[in-house]
């Protein structure tokens, strides 16, 4: 799921904290937007655009932080409003919904725990590629 | 570009996998959500049926409660509903209202026996109060009004009486929302065909004091709280329109009668 490569450069130390910050952006606003999912994609886009013009290394690590929110927001927000038609509308819990709360916290775990080894490897100048959203960042975010 | 598609394919598949696995557990069993549920509409019924019932006067003379019982156990038997599930409380009170409150507690005032004229219209009130129950519309009302952590420090008598006697009104003196209530006409004409009594007298009760409701606002509850009385009486003819039904009196006139008279004699508290 998680690779180690080597990138194209050796990045220095300030682009190694910028490039770990990334994820921990989006951790702490994984757990201050837990309820409203669209939180955690606000504070990971506000960085992106932030560290947009940054070096190639920053880029890339902030491409990737930001591709992974997206993902979860779409998962998050199913279950989101999910919830709220349970609770405000006509639908009622079933074992469907409780397990798709499961699916969806598990999902969230397996990011949580990717986001924070990213983040300490990235500190330490080590280049960490997910499984497809490092292959969608190579496609998005290119060397200047 | 391929094998990042392909690694997408993957994901989705793992997490719809998954949620697919897991939703052959049945959780709501082995998390006993249904029974938690239960209990919790159970104490809040009572609850509320405890608190009315110090303010208002409940009929008990068997002979008036057995020819409504009749009425309902028509509805219920014909649509397949347990009848002795439901707790039905007749009070004495000017007030043409009915209204459920949870844990299937059917509360009826006497002045809307009075304000109907044939045993169709009683039914078909009582069909749509059933049908509120039927569909769990009281509990989804409550915990949208009122919120789930103000219910449950109710049942676990956290709070005052004047909470208690505030969703009281919320239930018997407002309406659900226009979509709930439509079901509710819709479905209590359902289980008026079934039982064989007409349901364009329930949509005629609703035309009559949708009417009415403009000059008499205090005591036609159940019309003022239930707007669009005379929108909801079309849909329900419209809905009838194209049903055969077989019509078969509940009640013969000397029960009717008797309920009728001892609904305006018994005084109020």
């Amino acid at each position: 799921m998680i690779t180690e490569h080597t990138f194209s450069y050796v990045p220095g130390e300030h682009e190694t904290e910028k490039a770990s910050n990334s994820y921990l952006m989006s951790l702490v606003a994984l757990i201050a937007g837990l309820p409203l999912p669209i939180i955690n994609l606000l504070a990971a886009g506000m960085f992106y655009l932030g560290n947009r013009k940054g070096t190639y290394f920053v880029r890339w690590h902030c491409t990737q932080a930001l591709l992974a929110q997206c993902s979860l927001l779409i998962m998050n927000s199913t279950g989101f409003w999910w919830s709220i038609s349970i609770i405000f509308g006509d639908k009622a819990i079933s074992s469907k919904y409780i397990a798709y709360l499961i699916t969806a916290f598990l999902f969230n775990l397996v990011e949580f725990i990717a986001t924070i080894y990213t983040a300490i490897h990235t500190r330490k100048g080590i280049h960490v590629e997910w499984w497809f959203y490092g292959g969608l960042t190579n496609l998005i975010c290119k060397a200047e | 570009m391929k094998r990042v598609g392909l690694q997408l394919l993957l994901i989705v598949f793992l997490f719809c996998g998954t949620w697919f696995i897991l939703s052959r557990v049945d959780w709501m069993s082995l998390l006993s959500v249904e029974k938690t549920s239960k209990k919790t509409e159970e104490k809040l019924g009572d609850f509320y049926w405890s608190v009315l019932k110090k303010t208002e006067i409940e009929i008990h003379s068997d002979s008036v409660v057995s020819v409504l019982d009749t009425l309902l156990n028509r509805i219920c038997i014909k649509n397949g509903i347990k009848v002795a599930t439901i707790k039905l409380h007749l009070v004495q009170k000017n007030e043409i209202n009915a209204f459920a409150l949870p844990n299937r507690h059917l509360v009826v005032y006497s002045g809307l026996i009075n304000a109907c004229e044939n045993e169709s219209e009683l039914c078909g009130i009582l069909g749509h109060e059933i049908a509120h129950m039927e569909r769990n519309h009281i509990m989804k009302k409550l915990v949208k009004e009122v919120g789930l952590s103000a219910l449950l420090s109710l049942t676990a008598g956290n709070a005052g009486s004047e909470i208690a006697k505030k969703t009281i009104r919320l239930l018997s003196s407002s309406a659900y929302d226009r979509k709930l209530e439509t079901e509710a006409d819709l479905l209590s004409a359902d289980y008026l065909i079934k039982a064989g009594i007409d349901p364009e007298s329930f949509a005629n009760f609703l035309y009559r004091f949708g009417i009415e409701s403009n000059h008499l606002p205090d005591q036609l509850s159940w019309i003022s709280t239930h707007p669009d009385s005379e929108e909801r009486a079309k849909e329900i003819v419209s809905y009838i329109k194209d049903k055969e039904i077989q019509k078969r009196p509940v009640l013969s006139n000397r029960e009717w009668n008797l309920l009728k008279a001892i609904a305006v004699d018994v005084p109020e508290k």
